[in-house]
């Protein structure tokens, strides 16, 4: 059985405006070990997928259909004390920003003790900082530092504290949200080969948010992509970048400069992601596809599968569909 | 330096060196001054796009505040079509900034909120003085096409909030050209921005190059980039010039070991296995002496101990226009990389 299964999960915000149709009908699921990105352009809801995971929405966000089964369970019947033992302990997060998520007046090893102790209230104090020396020393952090303050830190290692501090109650699911966002491309590849290292070495299954694809590439088994709240294009990462099957995801490829081959002219995606409030009727992509036909505007949203582990979804109805 | 296909020099900059003084602790009166930029010279050539790569705290940004006279060095020259910047007086002052321009990184911040798009655009034409209201309106709505913000009619009467990030940028990129600038400085313009908005992006200014025969400063942190726009690249290194070459020589033929750093941690797309990886990085720094050696000593796997941690490398050219500062770049060639 999968260690986690998101079905059909629809998520939105009240607004002054309206409501907000953040994620729209997303379901997948995640093995033990395994990793999987998601991957969008801002706005296409892939943070607040991870919110919600977590149950941590803010008060205006409502998820109004779906279940996430975690380990069997819905997360979504939970009460909120069972929710508060379960994360951190089973589900833990990388935040976006995780620059300023450490509080800068104590010291960083008293911080992580702290997340220790909180969910494991009858651990001696020493015991705690025995396994924050542990977790430094996972995390790549010289011992002599761990004393330090925040702001005596670079940020790869505040990057690396807030790993620290996502893997101090060991557990099975890590959703890390931009984790690498802010940092120089050099430190960026040190935090992915850590944090790969990491999953490998425990087990855990990882969840990986990004806007950028190349990152994603790198470190996740299967890959979504989302658009404007929908998961487009779902399946493994090598099928996904060989052989995109969804218009979005060709674009967003041929967007992108890369490095090594022939130079070639990029190709911008004309227009704007649509207006979430406001939703177009059928697919969402379809006033920036250079394939769309009628049938994108009317049609039902199909899932064509162009491989066991290889999915897209379509409005294009019928036989010119593959 | 010489002439590079009989092209002009534009900019030149002249053993810049920027200094910042911190102001210290509640401890001690004053701290240890920051070198921003430690003599770096360059020649930009007219019509060209030449790229600046670094790390964040490399000082590329300090380099284009300079040229855009937002900052001063405090040693060394920069010249624009051959005239010292530093001695502008008079109505070639007063000119400076029509032909020299900068765009900023964030379009959330470099745009007046209380400001028509159309006053933003027009705005530096005003300044300016140039034509009277009806062609400063002809102007606005020709730059407005060529930059996509098509029709410009959507456009003219939007406040900033009303528009997105990409439409943003756009209209600052707008404002800068409608002054038919000589040289303009983009730093990082896309920094902010979704992939497939920065690929629009990149794309304008790559027209505008053509159309106005403007040249180009892009400032990035992103080689992938730089290949993409530009046709010739510095890698700069804590305020020092590492490489600088074409985009082809010093992305497929890097010579210094940071450059090549760089390139190897940069995720490429899931094919790892099929890119051969230069392995210059230390893994664990290593201990810098008190001498001003290699700026990148303490991190680089090929360094040789004594020669490296004493004395800087300077650039040096090794083949065709191709400038290194490495001291086995220069002499052991190939080996040892």
């Amino acid at each position: 059985m999968a260690l986690l299964e998101v079905e059909n999960l629809s998520i939105g915000y009240h607004t002054q405006k309206g409501y907000l149709h953040a994620v729209e009908d997303i379901s997948f699921s995640l093995e033990e070990g395994k990793s999987l990105g998601f991957v969008g352009e801002s706005g296409c809801g892939k943070t607040t997928l991870g919110m919600a995971l977590m149950r941590l929405l803010p008060p205006n966000g409502v998820i109004r259909e779906g279940r996430i089964l975690f380990d069997g369970a819905d997360l979504l019947q939970k009460s909120d004390e069972e929710m508060r033992e379960i994360r951190w302990q089973k589900i833990a997060m990388i935040f976006q920003a995780a620059m300023n998520a450490l509080n800068p007046v104590h010291r960083v090893h008293e911080q992580i003790a702290e997340a220790i102790l909180t969910h494991n209230a009858s651990l001696e104090k020493k015991e705690a900082f025995e396994q924050v020396k542990e977790l430094f020393r996972i995390v790549g952090i010289p011992e002599d530092r761990m004393r330090d303050y925040p702001h005596q830190y670079s940020g790869g290692m505040k990057q690396r504290a807030i790993i620290a501090m996502a893997l101090a109650c060991k557990p099975g699911l890590i959703i890390a949200d931009e984790p690498t966002t802010a940092l120089d491309v050099i430190v960026q590849d040190q935090i992915l080969k850590e944090i790969m290292n990491l999953q490998k070495e425990f087990g855990i299954s990882m969840i990986f948010i990004s806007h950028d694809i190349s990152v994603v590439a790198e470190v996740c088994h299967d890959i979504g992509i989302m658009y404007a709240g929908n998961l487009v294009e779902y399946g493994s990462r090598e099928e996904v970048f060989s052989n995109p099957a969804h218009p979005y995801t060709k674009a967003l490829l041929s967007s992108y400069p890369t490095l090594t081959g022939k130079k070639i002219r990029l190709i911008p995606i004309p227009g704007e992601t649509p207006n979430l409030i406001h939703l177009p009727s059928g697919c969402r992509f379809r006033d920036r596809c250079p394939e769309a036909k009628a049938a994108c505007k009317t049609g039902e949203a199909v899932w064509i599968e162009t491989s066991p582990r290889h999915k897209a979804l379509c409005y294009q109805c019928g036989a010119d569909c593959k | 330096m010489k002439m590079n296909n009989g092209k002009k020099t534009i900019i030149e900059l002249e053993h810049i060196v920027k200094r910042y003084t911190s102001r210290g602790s509640f401890f001690s009166a004053r701290g240890k001054d920051i070198i921003a930029l430690n003599k770096i010279s360059v020649k930009i050539l007219r019509g060209e796009i030449f790229g600046l790569v670094g790390e964040s705290g490399s000082g590329k940004t300090t380099a284009g505040r300079l040229i855009v006279r937002l900052e001063k060095p405090e040693e060394g020259r920069i010249y624009l079509n051959g005239r010292k910047m530093a001695g502008l007086r008079g109505k070639a002052l007063k000119d400076f900034p029509r032909k020299v321009q900068m765009i900023f990184q964030d379009p959330y911040q470099s745009l007046n909120p209380q400001i028509s798009v159309f006053d933003t655009i027009s705005e530096p034409l005003v300044i300016h003085k140039i034509g009277n209201a009806k062609d400063r309106e002809d102007a606005v709505w020709q730059i407005m096409k060529s930059v996509g913000l098509s029709p410009p009619d959507d456009f003219v009467n939007r406040y900033p909030h009303q528009l997105s990030g990409g439409q943003r940028q756009r209209v600052a990129i707008a404002r800068v050209m409608v002054l038919n600038p000589d040289f303009v400085v983009a730093d990082e313009p896309t920094s902010m921005l979704d992939a497939s908005i920065s690929a629009q992006i990149f794309n304008i200014l790559l027209e505008m190059r053509e159309k106005l025969q403007v040249t180009l400063l892009f400032i990035t942190h992103s080689l992938s980039a730089a290949r993409y726009l530009c046709d010739r690249i510095a890698v700069i290194y804590k305020g020092n010039m590492m490489e600088m070459g074409s985009a082809e020589q010093v992305i497929q033929k890097p010579k210094h070991p940071y450059t090549k750093a760089l390139i190897d941690a940069l995720p490429k797309f899931g094919l790892s296995g099929e890119v051969n990886h230069y392995n210059t990085l230390l893994p664990v720094v290593r201990e810098v002496s008190e001498h001003e050696g290699c700026p990148f000593f303490a991190r680089c796997s090929v360094a040789n101990k004594t020669k490296c941690s004493l004395k800087r490398p300077l650039l040096k050219e090794t083949d065709n226009s191709h400038w290194v500062a490495c001291f086995y770049a220069v002499n052991g060639a190939e080996k040892g990389f």
